[in-house]
């Protein structure tokens, strides 16, 4: 586990509002916490001395470098994001589900045109983070993927 | 009225929009680049989206990012601000075919009064005095010498497609001409997508006074006045006053009235800004309208007592006119001075970065429009303008004090900025004594640098 890595886990907490994230995986325990306020930050420097803005608690077996290579796919414009091309279609990919490049992942509505918005990664789908029919700006995070070779 | 309104510009004038939607009642939508984040039109506004990257082409001159988010937060209204899509037709048209009002002037009169030759044209035939000139675009050499020589050295070349003082350039002999008359068609396709340029007599020595318009959608027009921008540096605006010290109230009157003729003849709703140069004997003459809010424009409003903002949402939402000109009184006398993150001891150069310190001033008479805070970081991506300060005073003398002992309380540190610069014009005897013209920086203050001489 590098610094590196650390850092983009505590990216993706702050990304999605986190406060607290433990992840158990192939003999690697890591548990990382974020100080909220005044009183816990103290806490946090007093007990166990750690930077006060999160405190990483690590159990290094071996490192797992494939956790926090997760890639965001982001939104390249504004507008209202969809799941599917129709209310009663299915959706385009599920979590779990494994993408190609090129292959589209959602619909992003803007000023009455449907525009695709395509995997530019071969992956799998982690997590779906926004909603359907939700507006969405630019840049905005949608889908969590975990790039594979 | 409406309910929700979209401000599609950046820094000090959304605020400036977001403020007077708050005290309308009306929800503001902010919209912001990669780069705005923590921008501070970005923290008031009731809702924010981020529509793009840095770069204005990627977000605020992004029209299509723009509507959707416009769209996406279901705003009745668009307010442009100044610069950006402000003065562009293509836009207003865009925001009507989606329902969304723009707040500002029809998108004809825009397309008028932003072809400065057919401003002119327009002017000139409802018998406003204007700058001779060429009565059509110069295509080549021999067509410029020949009306340089009718109009008589000096003359100036500006982009027909250009305005607020960019694409212009003076020649004062045949050679000169023929290279400015190469690099203004050139700047002119860079900047403005249109290498048409037209040549003027150049005026020595004038100052330079704008009258400002308010218009409703009923036919009701209105002037609040002039403001006198003369100081300016390579065509730019520096500092603004109302009343212009070279004005007296029968010329007000005359120009004043010249400028609603003007406003009538382009059809304007809306407010907008008539520009005149003043010669040494007296004599105005058009030079161009901006179809748009000004910056400037808080000097106007310390005198008059009108917002200008509020007046711009209210006649989009197609209310009349609540003053006539009679009710119109300049009362006082109000100054600006623009402070650009820039540094004048090194030919202006623009100095982005952290404002570590931050000290705006305070007390009676004074007004500062600005975006920037303690800790606030200025980006390289945009115009260097930081903040606007404005002092008002009983008459010249007062307001001249006020600013003075204002600049020396505020504070930006630790980038260079046009601070001192002002402390220092705002003490020259010739500005004191209100006897400036457009030439006034460059040869009194030193303005020149050597990095933009090469223009």
């Amino acid at each position: 586990m590098n610094v590196k890595e650390l850092k983009d886990m505590i990216s993706l907490m702050n990304e999605n509002g986190l406060v607290e994230l433990e992840i158990e995986k192939e003999g690697l325990r890591i548990k990382i916490k974020k100080g909220v306020s005044g009183a816990s930050e103290v806490f946090q420097e007093r007990y166990i001395a750690q930077p006060s803005a999160a405190s990483a608690d690590v159990l290094p077996k071996e490192a797992n470098t494939k956790i926090s290579k997760y890639i965001e796919v982001k939104a390249p414009m504004v507008g209202t994001f969809y799941r599917s091309l129709a209310p009663d279609a299915p959706s385009f990919v599920e979590i779990g589900h494994d993408i190609e490049p090129g292959q589209v992942l959602c619909i992003i509505e803007a000023m009455k045109l449907m525009n695709e918005i395509k995997s530019e990664v071969k992956g799998k789908i982690v997590e779906i983070l926004a909603e359907n029919a939700q507006p969405i700006e630019f840049g905005q995070a949608l889908f969590l993927v975990e790039p594979l070779e | 009225m409406f309910s929700k309104i979209l401000i599609a510009n950046r820094g000090e004038i959304a605020l400036r929009i977001i403020r007077a939607c708050r005290e309308l009642g009306i929800k503001s939508v902010a919209v912001y680049s990669e780069a705005d984040k923590s921008s501070l039109h970005v923290k008031l506004a009731d809702e924010a989206v981020c529509i793009g990257a840095a770069s204005p082409q990627s977000s605020y001159l992004n029209i299509p990012s723009i509507i959707s988010a416009a769209e996406i937060t279901d705003v009745e209204a668009i307010h442009p601000g100044y610069g950006f899509l402000s003065e562009n037709a293509h836009f207003v048209e865009v925001c009507e075919s989606c329902q969304i009002k723009f707040i500002g002037p029809p998108p004809e009169a825009m397309r008028l009064m932003g072809d400065k030759m057919a401003a002119k044209d327009t002017m000139r035939k409802v018998g406003l005095p204007v700058i001779p000139g060429s009565s059509s675009v110069v295509k080549d050499k021999d067509e410029a010498l020949k009306i340089a020589h009718k109009l008589q050295y000096p003359v100036i070349v500006k982009a027909a497609a250009g305005g607020g003082g960019r694409g212009m350039r003076v020649a004062h002999n045949d050679v000169r001409l023929i290279s400015v008359l190469m690099t203004c068609q050139a700047e002119a396709e860079a900047a403005f997508g249109n290498p048409n340029v037209y040549i003027e007599k150049y005026i020595g020595n004038p100052k330079h006074v704008e009258f400002q318009i308010v218009a409703d959608k009923y036919g009701h027009v209105i002037h609040l006045g002039e403001r006198d921008c003369t100081i300016q540096r390579r065509h730019q605006k520096l500092l603004e006053e109302s009343p212009s010290p070279a004005i007296d109230s029968k010329l007000r009157r005359k120009m004043g009235e010249a400028a609603i003729k003007g406003a009538k003849a382009a059809n304007y709703s809306n407010v907008g800004t008539i520009e005149f140069l003043l010669d040494e004997d007296g004599n105005f003459y058009f030079m161009e309208m901006n179809t748009r809010i000004q910056v400037e424009h808080p000097v106007t409003e310390m005198v008059t007592g009108i917002d200008l903002i509020k007046e711009q949402i209210k006649i989009a939402a197609g209310e009349r006119l609540s003053f006539n000109q009679e009710d119109i009184k300049i009362n006082g006398s109000a100054i600006e001075c623009r402070i650009n993150a820039e540094d004048p001891d090194n030919g202006f150069m623009p100095c982005p970065g952290k404002v570590v310190f931050f000290h705006a001033p305070g007390g009676p008479g004074v007004r500062v429009d600005s975006h920037v805070y303690q800790g606030y970081e200025i980006s390289p991506y945009y115009d260097s303008m930081i903040a606007k300060l404005i002092t008002y005073g009983k008459n010249r003398a007062e307001a001249i004090q006020v600013m003075q002992r204002a600049l020396s309380e505020f504070v930006i540190e630790p980038i260079k900025t046009t601070i001192e610069f002002h402390k220092r014009l705002i003490s020259n005897p010739e500005f004191l004594r209100g006897q400036v013209t457009t030439e006034f920086i460059e040869k009194t203050l030193g303005g020149g640098s050597s990095q933009n001489e090469s223009r």
